[in-house]
């Protein structure tokens, strides 16, 4: 799979993984439908077309590529690019700890299309015992950032810590100076 | 006083008996025979008489007062003497007897100091060994303890640490898995996970694009 054969299309943060991607294809196709229909039904032209109701991702994936969805190229166009995206976009399974909120997804999805690949998807899956942080799988390597391998990497700085306190010298109390009782 | 009055007593008595033996032994050498024929009574008689003048002519009170002096000079110088000589004899033993008291005592001391010395020496060699080996025997006996304490120490360190190295950082994980498990909340976790991608950028994007 090499970054060419992936059409480049941003994809809007609140897409986040290939189901997302899949169901924005098959709204694409349903769009195409609705105005195909149109067209043989009412014989209307392309402008006069009646945009059907759109969901708040292919909306803002529209705006985002500044796509024309009533131009039957464009929707043409897009259809084969989704499609394509959705067979051979990299999907990164991200594991973490506890369910996370849509906007940190987001955020991720955004840093990661950015810095990384903009095509990429993410699944998102839970386990409790990582504790915190990520255990992402790219498709031919595993990147553990999970706080659990984190402690475990810090078990000799545990160590020498006990070490450490164990062969300081033993503190000696303070005397304590008993009050003289006043002689009568 | 005593003694001296009755030697004195003595002396006259020895002096007045010597003096009759005398007129008897005069009075029968030299007396003439045929003077009269008296009857032995008469002579006897006679005799006394005169034996008895003379004794009073003789022995009058100024002639035995002298002999008296006489006695009592001649018995003071005896004495003197004797009592010189004793006292020298008494001076002589006692010094005599002060040296042999002297070398006695100084001998038995002597002794007695050389074996009290040889007993105090023999006591002092015996205690002396006797506190080397008794002190000999406690270094020995503190030696094994320490040795004793220090493999019991270092085992029972090592096992402690070991202990300590198998268990701790699992309990402590185990402590932060079971304290911090679900409280973790994402927003704070999304910088330390996007610092940890950050780094890792390189490999991913290798990876995403191969």
């Amino acid at each position: 799979m090499s970054e060419a054969a992936v059409p480049v299309v941003t994809l809007p943060a609140t897409l986040i993984g290939r189901v997302d991607l899949s169901r924005l294809v098959r709204e694409v196709e349903s769009v195409d439908n609705d105005f195909e229909v149109q067209k043989v039904r009412d014989h209307k032209a392309a402008d006069g077309l009646s945009i059907p109701m759109m969901s708040r991702s292919l909306s803002d994936f529209l705006e985002l590529n500044k796509i024309d969805i009533t131009d039957p190229q464009a929707r043409m166009t897009l259809k084969h690019q989704l499609g394509v995206m959705k067979d051979k976009s990299p999907t990164i399974r991200m594991v973490f700890a506890s369910e996370p909120e849509p906007q940190s997804v987001q955020q991720l999805v955004a840093w990661i299309r950015q810095e990384i690949h903009p095509g990429a998807l993410l699944t998102i899956g839970l386990q409790p015992g990582i504790i915190g942080g990520v255990y992402m799988r790219t498709p031919n390597h595993v990147h553990d950032f999970t706080v659990r391998t984190l402690l475990a990497g810090k078990r000799d700085l545990i160590r020498s810590e006990l070490e450490a306190v164990l062969k300081q010298p033993p503190v000696q109390p303070a005397p304590v100076h008993q009050p003289v009782e006043a002689t009568a | 006083m005593t003694v001296y009055w009755l030697a004195f007593i003595l002396v006259s008595l020895f002096v007045i008996l010597g003096g009759f033996a005398w007129i008897i032994i005069e009075l029968r050498r030299g007396g003439p025979p045929g003077k009269g024929k008296k009857s032995v009574n008469d002579l006897d008689k006679a005799y006394s008489d005169i034996a008895t003048e003379d004794v009073d002519h003789l022995f009058n009170k100024e002639f035995r007062e002298e002999l008296r002096n006489r006695g009592r000079l001649r018995f003071e110088k005896i004495i003197d003497e004797n009592a010189m000589f004793l006292k020298q004899d008494l001076d002589l033993t006692i010094s005599q007897l002060n040296e042999y008291m002297k070398q006695e005592i100084s001998k038995n001391l002597d002794s007695e100091f050389a074996a009290y010395a040889k007993a105090m020496s023999d006591a002092q060699q015996l205690a002396l060994a006797t506190l080397q080996r008794t002190a000999a025997d406690v270094e020995e006996q503190r030696l094994a303890l320490a040795r004793a304490l220090e493999t019991s120490v270092a085992q029972r360190e090592a096992s402690l640490i070991k202990v300590y190295e198998d268990n701790m950082a699992k309990i402590i994980e185990h402590y932060v898995l079971q304290a911090l498990g679900e409280q973790f909340d994402m927003k704070t976790q999304l910088p330390y996970i996007i610092k940890q991608m950050e780094e890792n950028k390189q490999a991913i994007s290798e990876d995403m694009r191969a």
